[in-house]
Parts: C-alpha cells; structure tokens; sequence
C-alpha cells in the first residue's frame, strides 16, 4: 500500500495533483482511492487530500489515510505541512513549498508567522522522532516556477514532481508526465510538463 | 469498457442513469450538489438522452417535481444534503403515504463531523421517522449497485426509497468500468391514471398505513434473505474457532473497521499475540433493520460493538433484537461509552475501540470493568498509532479556518452595512452560504444564522422584542429564491422594521457556483429571463428597495444608510458577481514609503490577501512593520485601498495610489 498525503489551503489545486497520482497508480493497474476535502473549508481553509494505492495488487479498504502511514506528505504550504505531520510514516518523506500563505488570524495577531521558523520546527520535531534527515524536502517553489517560466497554477504539478523525483513511491518522473498530460487540459499541458521538467532539475541539482 | 476516475457522487449519478431516472431534481447542498452537476453533465454531452434535470429553487419544489412525474411511472431521483431532507419533510412523510408509481429515490447526503452542515442529524433516523426504507453504503461500489438497486425496491412496494451516503463516500474517488455505449435504462413511464389513491385523506391515509407497516415487514425480510442480503454481509476472522465477539458496521465505519481489523491482525501476527476469533457485519440497510440476519450474526456471541456515524441506530436496532431474543448479549457502543458519540470515525478509531473491546471481551474470561490499565490489544493500537509513535508540530500554529475570499464583494458589502450603522445598536441576522463566514474577526458581521432563510425571520422577532436597535438580514441570492420569500412578505404583511440586505453575486457560491432562479441559467441548456430580485421585494411590498453595483465603498455605505434609515421594512440589493467567476484585476501593491503598519487595512476587513511583515521597515513606518499584499491572492478589488488612511495601497504602477476603483 502506497500512502500519499497532500496538504494546503483551500484552492492551492491539491484536487487536481490527486486526480493526477491516481490515474498513475491506475496506468499501472493498482487499485486505488482518493478522497477530497470539498465544501466550506475550500475557502481558504486547511484542506487534504488522500490517495491511497494499492501497488501489491492488494484492496483498499478505507478512503482515509491512518496517522502514521503516509508514504508521501506533499504540503503546499509550510504551516499545513506542520499541520499533518502525524500523518507520516516514519520512513516517510515530507515534500513542502516553502512560499507561505499568512493566515489571517496571523496577520491579525502580533505573532510573527515565518516559514523558515515553520520548517526548522518541522525539522527538529522529525529529528527528535528519529526520522532520517532526508525526511523533510522543503521546495523553493517560487524559483522554480520562475524557471519554468509560469506562474502559481503550476503549483501542484511542480511539488508533484519534487516529491515523484524523491524516488520514495514506485512511481516515475515519465509515469508522473503521462499522467500529467492525461488529466489536464490540452491547453495547459505544455506549461505543467515544462513545470515538471523544471522541479525535476532543481531536485537533481540539490 | 473505460475506466473512469469518479467521484462517489458521479458513480451515483451513472448508477442512477443506468437504472433509468428520466427525472432529477434538487437543491444544492454539502456534500450531495455533485450528483445533479453530473447528471447535467452527462446529458449536456449528448449521453442521458430524454432525461430532465433541473436545481429546483429548494427540497420541498424539487421532492414535489419528482413526485408528480413518479406518479406518471417514470423513474425519479430527488438529491439533498441532510438537512434538505428537513425542508422536503412535509412533502416525503405524506408521499408515503401515498405511495409512488415509477420507482422513486430520495438521494440524501449525511455529513458526519460536521464539515459543512449546520447539524449532525441521522437520516437513517429520518427513514425509521418517515417509515421509508434507507440504503447506507460503505464504499462508492456499493453505492453505485445500491443506487441502482433502489430503484426497483422503490417499485416493488411502491415505496419511496432514501440512498443515504456520508461524506467519505460522496467525495471518495475510485475507477469504474463505464460502458460508454451503455447508454441509460428504459425512461418511459406509463402516464398517469387517475385513481382516488391519489387524493391524501385521513380514511385513506388509515387504510395505507397499514399497507406500510405490512411492507417494511416484508422489506426487513428481504433485507435479511433476499437478494438485497448482499448489503448486510457477515464475514469471519481472527483466531479459528466459534467467534464470541462481533463488530457491527455502518457506511464507511466498516472500511474503517475491516482496516482497523487487519492492521491490529498483521502487528498482533508479528507480536505473537492471538487475535480473538470475531464476526464481522455490515448493515447496509439500517431501516428496515434485517433482524433477522443480525440474529443469525449475534448467534453464539458474548458481546457485539457496534461502530457507525452519527446516531446509535444499529446500535438500538441490535439492544431491541437482544432483548426481543434475549440473547445474553452485551451490545457496546455510543451508548456505553464504547464508540464516539458524535463526529467523524476513523481508522484511528476503530483501531483504538476495536482493541479496548478486544482487551475487555474477546479473551476466554471477558472482564467486567471498563479500566484495568492497558490490555494487550491496546498496547498493539498505541504502537502503531500511539503519541510515540507519531511525530507532530511542537507549537502552536495560527488556525486556518476558512475565510471569505481575497476580493469577495460580500466583505464590502457587510463593511458597508457596518459603517452606516456608525454607533447605532444593531442585531445582524445571518443565514446559509459563503456569507455565513462574514461572522468571522474582524468583520464580525453575523450574529445570528440558524437555517434557510431564518435571517429575514429572525431579524423580526428580533425587532419584536428589541425595537431600540436595527435589525439587518443578509441573504444570499440562491437562499433568498429557496426559503427569502416568505420572510419577506411576513415583513410587510406584520410590519416589522427590518432591513433585509440581498447579497446578489449570482450564483450558489458555496456548494460550488450553481445556477438559481435570480440567473436564469438551467441545466437544461435553456437560458430564460433570470427573475428579478428588485421586481421580486417591490412586488411584495417593500416600499424602500435599493440596488447597490458595489462599484466602491462609498456608494455601497450610502445605500446601506439609505435602507436603514427608512422607517418599515426595507431591502438593499448588493450586486456583484462571485469573485469565482469573474477575471480578477491586477494585484494592488503597499507603498513601503507610506505605509505606516497601522495595520487598519487587516484589523478592518479581515482579507487573507492582506498579511502583515513584522520584519519590514519604511519611512512612515519605522519598526513597527507593514502590510503586503500577496499577489497571488489579491483580486485588486480595492477596498483595502479605500480604508487605508495613507494611501498606501494601490495599484502596481502608472496608477494614482490609494485610488484604486
């Protein structure tokens, strides 16, 4: 069983970049289930998606990662990231953006919200649980969206490819293109290739 | 043969088509409103054929619509979320009554948790209150053959049927084989036949009561030996030998339990220690409850848990059966302490219950006592889901509920509304949609939201009572058609000095940007005059109606003045279209030399594209920070603009700062 968890604020696209991992798990003809946060919290709010891929030919049972299970964390944002932290496997990999998005109760408050004071918590709490310290992979999203030369719609497909490219899912770069271009729109399918070519680079360079 | 990714709520869509529903109506609701958009869908690309699909302007007109074409013989399905099912109530309990001639299903979504409900309500409760029968599924395969299945149960007796599926299941995603040339059922009715049985009259209402008490006996029956008994499957597990303990499931709790079972059985395997021989039940037809399958499940068993969402019906259904057999039978649960109460279950969950009844029941001399420390299954459910076996977020984090979006036009609407009233006491009166999140910091623009149109009504016996303070109603376009109208003329009719503010951005935002009576815009395709909603409060009789086009603050405030200031009921018409919809405008910009981190354009409106920078400095601003704008967010609206007192912010360049629209 393959557990991806994906993580972010409501109209990030974690929908779609879903969508995207279960036509790859079905291209390999694995069973697989996603489930979506839909309703009230998509404005704005903290949103998950599960996918669930049953790659040793086994049933998947229930829509709904367990706490401790995820394979994948892919957060969209860093404070989710910290958010789902529970949901991580302990050889798990945690993919996150690191461009934050202030929530409003932040701005309201006089507490200051940073990513980087985010993900070096991140970083302590899976040191301290004896994670690896290739557990946390934080993504400078912004550069490589610039680098491929689009703009935050491509969001999703660029951290995809991040945490495809980790090598921690049986799941490949192409398998994630074929999928990429199944799912989306003709007319966007040039940019989030392009998009995924880029995330591929910046993590092949690290 | 495709393979298909679909939602649980298009696989019902699909099933429903397959089974031959030529007639679809609903209203819009958490988590249901993707069942009808796909059925639209499906029709719009040429594959439902024949079939009518429409929003009606709420449950009860929707339940009514499918009722009259059921009489005809055709096949109908009517959708809602739980909630709906109140509002559709008067028409089903009568219905019936009168029974139904073309098979009629009632597709009613369940929201455990909530997540985006106002209650926590069981129509499951609601079949047993209405004495019709419900389908429960645990996954969307399941309901995808009980949808198809309803249908012809509806048929046979002549009953509606409700299809009750919960959140885990309507938004779970999974691949179907769709036949592309499958094409949809037999959509013909037969016509309507006039017939006394059509006409509900207390002699005759006597005479069908009795007829319904017969057939839910006769459905139980079926439901436990017929082939509708695939719905209510027993399986074993664990150790070999006779069971003494069995877990029984609802909806999704028995994918969550069937997973719970098999990760306590992989660690219990590797710790050497014996799993309890168990019996595993689902009952997926709740009502009426197959007693006599859930008998031949309790046979020979010491103690049953029961997990499901929301209400302990199973639960109740298994204490009747023992006591009807007195079966020496504990039946743990909600009831005992043993089961969440309410919300959501899990895997989690089941995991930890399933282990504490296995701890207490499932060893040779099952305990008594409720806590004697951990039991060696609960040992097994902490190491794989226990605090030490987690990592987590040691602070704290800022919440992220969810927000009125950057630039939606109802945050100026309620800024507006706020401003006019300057120090005047006042009761703001909200109601159902994206609006209701107006109540949060710092707009704190609704007091009050109850349900469907409860607004306008409230702000009147609010009024009653208070008559020293203004009362203001917001109601969203969508919710004015489908429950407004009657607040209203009860306004005019009694007198009551409200101020009714119409929030006109065009659509059901929330559940997902549906068409409404006030767009003209069907699912049929056709476009016809959208019903106006200025005409509509004119015709009713409020003398003082004002249309505001929310082109900027100021006039948005003047006409907010206007309207409550008139003496009688009034109304305001804020008309914007949902930033969802619309191109936004280019992200405004901070001007880092003006900006004097005040903070007013946050502690005032509360926009989520507006954050603030503690570390940033400029020269009004000193240390003490600045606002941004994120531009990724920002719609360029400009109300941050308007309110800042420096004309900080504006547009990026080549634009009069601080002037932005």
């Amino acid at each position: 069983m393959i557990n991806v968890l994906l993580t972010g604020v409501g109209g990030q696209g974690t929908v779609l970049a879903a969508k995207v991992l279960a036509e790859a798990a079905r291209s390999k003809g694995w069973k697989v289930r996603t489930a979506e946060t839909i309703g009230m919290a998509q404005r704005g709010g903290s949103v998950i998606s599960h996918v669930r891929m049953g790659n040793d030919g086994e049933d998947v049972r229930a829509p709904l990662i367990t706490v401790g299970t995820a394979d994948l964390v892919i957060a969209f944002e860093p404070g989710e990231a910290a958010r789902v932290l529970p949901y991580l496997a302990k050889d798990g990999v945690l993919v996150t953006a690191t461009t934050p998005l202030q929530p409003v109760a932040a701005a309201l408050s006089h507490v200051a919200y940073s990513a980087d004071d985010v993900i070096h918590g991140i970083e302590d709490a899976l040191i301290a649980h004896g994670c690896s310290r290739d557990a946390l992979v934080a993504i400078d999203d912004a550069s490589i969206l610039a680098a491929a030369n689009t703009n935050r719609k491509a969001l999703n497909t660029v951290l995809l490819a991040c945490a495809i490219a980790q090598g921690r899912i049986p799941v490949s770069v192409n398998d994630l293109k074929a999928a990429v271009t199944a799912c989306v729109k003709p007319r966007f399918k040039d940019m989030n290739l392009a998009a995924v070519d880029a995330a591929a680079a910046s993590i092949s360079q690290r | 043969m495709a393979q298909k990714l679909l939602m649980g709520n298009e696989a019902f869509a699909h099933a429903a088509l397959k089974a031959g529903a030529r007639v679809v109506a609903g209203y819009p609701g958490t988590p249901s409103s993707e069942l009808v958009e796909t059925v639209a869908k499906l029709r719009q690309d040429g594959e439902a054929e024949g079939v009518h699909v429409e929003w009606s302007t709420n449950e009860k007109t929707a339940l009514e619509v499918v009722a009259g074409a059921a009489y005809c013989g055709a096949r109908v399905l009517f959708t809602c979320k739980q909630v709906g099912l109140n509002v559709a109530s008067d028409a089903l309990m009568s219905l019936n009554y009168v029974g139904v001639e073309g098979g009629t299903v009632l597709f009613v979504a369940d929201d455990p948790g909530p997540i985006s409900s106002q209650t926590e309500q069981d129509t499951r409760r609601f079949a047993a209150f209405a004495k019709v029968p419900v389908l429960d599924p645990a996954n969307p395969e399941q309901g995808y053959a009980m949808m198809q299945d309803a249908f012809a149960l509806s048929e046979r007796y002549r009953t509606p049927v409700i299809v009750r599926p919960t959140t885990r299941i309507c938004h779970a995603s999974t691949y179907f084989d769709i036949d592309a040339d499958e094409g949809i059922g037999p959509v013909d009715g037969s016509g309507f036949r006039k017939d006394p049985k059509w006409v509900i009259f207390p002699k005759r209402s006597f005479e069908a009561h009795g007829e319904i008490n017969e057939r839910l006996g006769l459905m139980a029956e079926e439901f436990s030996d017929g082939e509708l008994a695939r719905f209510n499957p027993v399986t074993q597990g664990g150790s070999d030998g006779a069971p003494r303990v069995g877990i029984i499931a609802c909806g999704v709790s028995y994918a969550y339990a069937a997973e719970a079972l098999d990760m306590l059985q992989r660690r219990a395997a590797q710790e050497g220690a014996p799993m309890p021989a168990y019996r595993l039940m689902q009952v997926g037809t709740p009502y009426p409850f197959p007693s006599k399958a859930a008998a031949r499940f309790a046979e020979g068993l010491d103690a049953v848990l029961a997990l499901e969402e929301l209400d302990h019906v199973v639960e109740d259904e298994m204490l009747r059966l023992a006591g009807a057999l007195r079966l020496p039978l504990h039946i743990c649960g909600k009831l005992t302490g043993e089961a969440r109460d309410r919300g959501e279950n899990s895997v989690e969950d089941a995991l930890s219950r399933i282990a504490a009844f296995f701890d207490r029941r499932g060893g040779e001399n099952p305990s008594t006592s409720a806590d004697e420390g951990e039991g060696a299954f609960a040992s097994i459910a902490s190491s794989l889901i226990g605090p030490d076996a987690l990592t987590a977020y040691p602070d704290a984090l800022p919440a992220r509920p969810p927000v009125l979006c950057a630039g939606c036009p109802h945050r100026m609407s309620f800024y507006a509304v706020k401003r006019a009233l300057r120090k005047r006491e006042a009761v703001l009166c909200g109601d159902i949609g994206c609006y209701t999140l107006g109540n949060a910091l710092p707009l704190d623009a609704v007091d009050t939201c109850l349900c469907m149109g409860a607004g306008i009504t409230m702000a009147q016996g609010f009024s009653i009572i208070e008559p020293e303070k203004k009362q203001v109603a917001f109601v969203g376009d969508s919710t004015f058609f489908a429950s407004g109208l009657t607040g209203i003329a009860n306004a005019v009719y009694n007198g009551h000095d409200v101020t009714v503010c119409v929030l006109d951005n065009a659509t059901t935002a929330m559940t997902g940007s549906q068409p409404h009576p006030g767009t003209g815009v069907t699912l049929m395709g056709e476009h016809r005059k959208p019903i106006d909603i200025e005409g509509v409060l004119r015709a009713l009789g409020i003398e003082c109606v004002i249309t505001c086009d929310m082109e900027n603050l100021a006039e948005a405030q003047e006409a907010a003045s206007r309207a409550i200031d008139f003496e009688g009921p009034s109304a305001i018409i804020f008309r914007s279209p949902c930033v969802q919809l619309e191109k936004p405008d280019p992200a405004l910009l901070v001007d880092a030399e003006r900006c004097t981190g005040c903070k007013k354009c946050i502690t005032e409106i509360g926009c989520p594209a507006v954050g603030f920078d503690s570390s940033a400095a400029g020269a009004a601003s000193g240390n003490r920070g600045q606002a941004f704008v994120d531009a990724s967010l920002c719609t360029g609206c400009g109300l941050c603009a308007a309110i800042c007192p420096f004309g900080a912010i504006g547009k990026a360049s080549g634009e009069e700062k601080g002037a932005a629209r």
